[in-house]
């Protein structure tokens, strides 16, 4: 606290000059409080590691605990807790290796027990946690083994070539078999100090961890209900990171000493089509109103330009990203032509929309109409309540919008494109698309797998039912007297990595 | 024009003179006793109107759990059970109306944690926000309104309005902004511009962090109640006694401190009250703006989240605000007339 107050004093004696954006390449200093302010957050707010809800909470979780692997900051899965986790040949099995140095918080080793007992809460279903929802489906927990102290095989009831990508989730942080939820322990590089829901929560920094110690000795996590009062704080030097800095802000902070660190995501929030109704249920009539969107132009005005093209496809990040097919583009001609094909020249449809999408998918929509009166289509704008939106009806509107985070192909498909999918918004039901699917999910070599991944885009570009403009950027801010902070394709701040985050010399 | 509808239901509620005969305490005491009563029953009818707005409002557990609600039917019946949702409405409403009474009112339905260990701090923490501004709205709300009253009409008594009349036209929140920006954020880096402290120690702990909060909450109301006292004064000074004093040759500051002054003390007191009780449910904003853990930001977080339990005891806690607040007014404003105070006690 004594720190605390002596970086707020500093940053107040500071004022006059702006302290300059830090050198990267700088030598880290260790000691200080780190603080950093989270967006939202309430009495919701929770320690739980598998049950994080609110944006604090995700801020949290990923310090106190760490799950098996680590996807890195360009979305790749890297190792962590585990130093290899690999299939068998039919990806049916798979072995998972520990490190042998990592201690929990409250003194105690990993160990091959903690990991099972971990995924056993997972995929409890009474629980119902975010990251078993899919485990739980192929994971056979009774028939898996523990080979010795560090090494376990998991017995999967049906093959999965991408298990390693489902263990690498934030919210699948490995727990000690004594875990209590009041005195939580994990791994990360902070351990728990107070808690405090809705105001604000604050961690020591480990000593024992296993990797690169944290630089400040403290972190303190504080909820933000208001923007205003996060981006204040920030200016004022009472806080030196903030998540989802306003976009608009981007400009004004950099001339206060404050950074914006902006970082691509696979995150979408498309237009969703339902390929079993009415007009939609004609791929012509879908191609058409692919071709309506002017793309650049949703990105500057919706996302205020913080995002890129997308080409109706998800999971840019995927190493099986079809990123060779045509981009599409706007083009009016062939829109009407397709419509003059399939007999609906005069078409007239509604789009519904919601401001419970999140932010982007109202203005999105807006400029929709617009794009669509240019092609001589009428679209009805009907803007519902988010209760209304993701109610009864949710996953029944013909023409809607819904908003996805960064998947990789695999888990995502699985969320979205089958079947048997959750929330398949499209109704995509395409016996070839799930065939292949089915095919992909076994095949253990990357390649010929990236194969069947890539006819699986080409069915879906060619009669899917999602028009994916494009994908956003995420904006956070951090103070010029903190460095150590990169972007992340995964999460905001850096993926919420505050151990490599230190004040700069002589702040 | 509140102020003098308080001040006259002050006096419809003072009873006429009490039957000969009886002893002063007695009288006040019936009297204070008949006004407990009343306000007993006003927060019993709110008891009763926050209950049913709050069942009124649907199903809870589809209105906590939403998209949830048919997956998980564990945390579905977890919560009927907790909200005693099989019980009838009456059963509900008198369990629930116990709990309140006993000081046990209910738990949490967003995080399971008892409401009184969650609201009492920050219940806490909004009382002492509002009364840091009280202290400094009342004198400086008596000093500017009488200095306005003594220049009346001259070049500084029409800057005082202008600058009132300004600032009252001011949202709590653009007043919030600006002082941010000038003395934390974009002028001076000289005061926090959030209340937030590390270790989550009471906000009063950090004296600098509640200057702009209070300072927001002072301009946001003081202009109104020096603009209804400077009205009253002028009023008084206008009145035939206050000529005659003068003509007595009694010096103008006596005039204003002795004969001005204190017939403007009740309307000023009634105006106060109804501006603490006021901000008792309006400070959300402020709360909001500066990051102050009070119980406005709990109220909007508590309606998001659709904790009923949470919802309706800080109903209650901002219904009984105004209860007290009012009852204390007119007990005061009653203790300052002295034809009130007469009727009460011959």
């Amino acid at each position: 606290m004594a720190a605390a107050g002596a970086v707020g004093v500093s940053a107040v004696s500071a004022c006059g000059a702006v302290p300059p954006k830090p050198d990267p390449a700088a030598p880290q200093r260790r000691g200080g409080v780190l603080s950093h302010g989270a967006t939202g957050g309430g009495l919701k707010d929770s320690l739980d590691p598998h049950f994080p809800v609110t944006n604090p909470d995700i801020a949290r979780v990923n310090n106190l605990y760490e799950p098996l692997l680590f996807w890195d900051d360009d979305y790749k899965v890297a190792p962590a807790l585990a130093t290899s986790v690999r299939p068998n040949k039919d990806a049916t099995q798979w072995t998972i290796e520990l490190r042998d140095d990592v201690v929990f918080h409250h003194g105690k080793s990993l160990t091959a027990q903690d990991v099972m007992f971990t995924l056993g809460r997972l995929i409890d279903p009474d629980a119902g946690a975010s990251a078993g929802s899919q485990l739980s489906v192929i994971l056979d927990l009774d028939n898996s083994k523990i080979l010795d102290d560090h090494t376990i095989r998991l017995q999967l009831t049906m093959p999965y070539a991408v298990l390693d990508e489902l263990l690498a989730e934030y919210n699948a942080g490995i727990i000690p078999t004594d875990f209590d939820p009041r005195k939580p322990v994990g791994t990360g590089a902070f351990k728990a100090n107070t808690f405090t829901p809705g105001q604000l929560s604050s961690f020591l920094r480990f000593e024992d961890y296993w990797g690169d110690p944290a630089w400040v000795d403290e972190l303190i996590i504080y909820d933000f209900a208001d923007d205003s009062a996060k981006v204040n704080a920030l200016l004022a030097g009472q806080i030196q990171t903030v998540d989802n800095l306003p976009t608009y802000l981007v400009d004004s902070i950099g001339a206060q000493g404050s950074s914006a660190l902006v970082a691509d995501t696979g995150a979408w929030i498309p237009f969703t089509m339902r390929v079993d109704h009415g007009a939609f249920a004609d791929a012509r009539v879908r191609e058409a109103l692919r071709l309506v969107v002017d793309r650049q132009q949703m990105i500057d005005q919706a996302l205020n330009g913080y995002g890129f093209v997308g080409n109706d496809l998800y999971a840019p990040f995927d190493p099986a990203f079809a990123g060779d097919l045509p981009q599409r583009t706007q083009d009016l001609d062939k829109v009407r032509s397709l419509l003059k094909q399939a007999g609906k020249s005069d078409l007239q449809v509604e789009l519904v929309t919601s401001a419970g999408v999140g932010s982007g998918a109202v203005e999105s929509a807006n400029l929709f109409v617009d794009q669509a009166r240019q092609a001589g289509i009428d679209v009805r704008l009907n803007k519902a309540d988010p209760n209304t939106f993701y109610g009864e009806q949710y996953l029944q509107w013909p023409f809607a919008q819904d908003f996805w985070y960064t998947r990789n192909y695999i888990p995502q498909a699985a969320a979205c494109a089958l079947p048997t999918s959750p929330y398949n918004e499209t109704h995509l039901n395409d016996p070839e698309y799930a065939a292949t699917y089915a095919k992909a999910i076994g095949e253990v070599e990357e390649s010929k797998r990236n194969d069947l991944l890539h006819r699986c885009q080409e069915i879906e570009y060619e009669r899917g039912g999602y028009i994916v403009w494009g994908f956003k950027q995420q904006v956070d801010g951090y103070s010029n007297l903190v460095q150590g902070m990169t972007p992340s394709k995964y999460l905001p701040c850096g993926g919420y990595k505050f151990r490599k985050v230190s004040f700069v010399e002589g702040a | 024009m509140a102020a003098t509808e308080a001040t006259l239901d002050a006096q419809k509620s003072a009873p006429p003179a009490a039957p000969a005969g009886r002893s002063p305490v007695a009288a006040w005491s019936l009297w204070l006793a008949r006004r407990l009563g009343l306000a007993a029953l006003t927060l019993w009818l709110v008891s009763v109107l926050v209950f049913l707005a709050t069942a009124a409002l649907g199903d809870p557990v589809r209105a906590i759990l939403g998209k949830e609600a048919e997956t998980s039917q564990g945390r579905a019946n977890q919560i009927r059970e907790q909200l005693h949702l099989d019980d009838s409405l009456w059963d509900r409403y008198w369990h629930w109306l116990g709990g309140l009474l006993t000081g046990d009112p209910g738990t949490s339905v967003a995080n399971g944690l008892p409401v009184s260990e969650l609201i009492s701090d920050r219940v806490l923490n909004s009382a002492v926000l509002v009364a840091a501004a009280a202290v400094i709205i009342i004198p400086v709300s008596f000093g500017v309104a009488l200095l306005s009253a003594r220049l009346r009409g001259r070049k500084g008594d029409t800057a005082i309005q202008v600058v009132l009349l300004t600032l009252a036209g001011l949202p709590e929140f653009i007043v919030g902004i600006v002082l941010v920006a000038v003395f934390s954020t974009v002028v001076f880096h000289a005061l926090p511009a959030v209340t937030i402290s590390a270790g989550g120690e009471a906000p009063w702990t950090q004296p600098a962090s509640m200057i702009l909060p209070v300072l927001t909450l002072v301009i946001a109301v003081a202009p109104y109640v020096i603009r209804i006292m400077r009205s009253t004064l002028l009023e008084v000074l206008d009145s035939d006694y206050v000529e005659l004093a003068r003509l007595k040759g009694v010096p103008e500051k006596v005039v204003l401190r002795r004969h001005a002054l204190r017939n403007a003390i009740v309307p000023g007191i009634q105006v106060i009250a109804l501006q603490l009780a006021w901000l008792a449910g309006g400070i959300v904003i402020v709360e909001y703006l500066f990051s102050y853990p009070g119980m406005g930001a709990s109220l909007v977080d508590s309606v998001r989240n659709s904790d009923i339990p949470m919802v309706q005891v800080l109903a209650m806690i901002i219904a009984a605000v105004y209860v007290i607040v009012n009852l204390v007014a007119d007990v005061l404003s009653i203790l300052f007339t002295p034809r009130e105070r007469t009727a009460i006690s011959s």
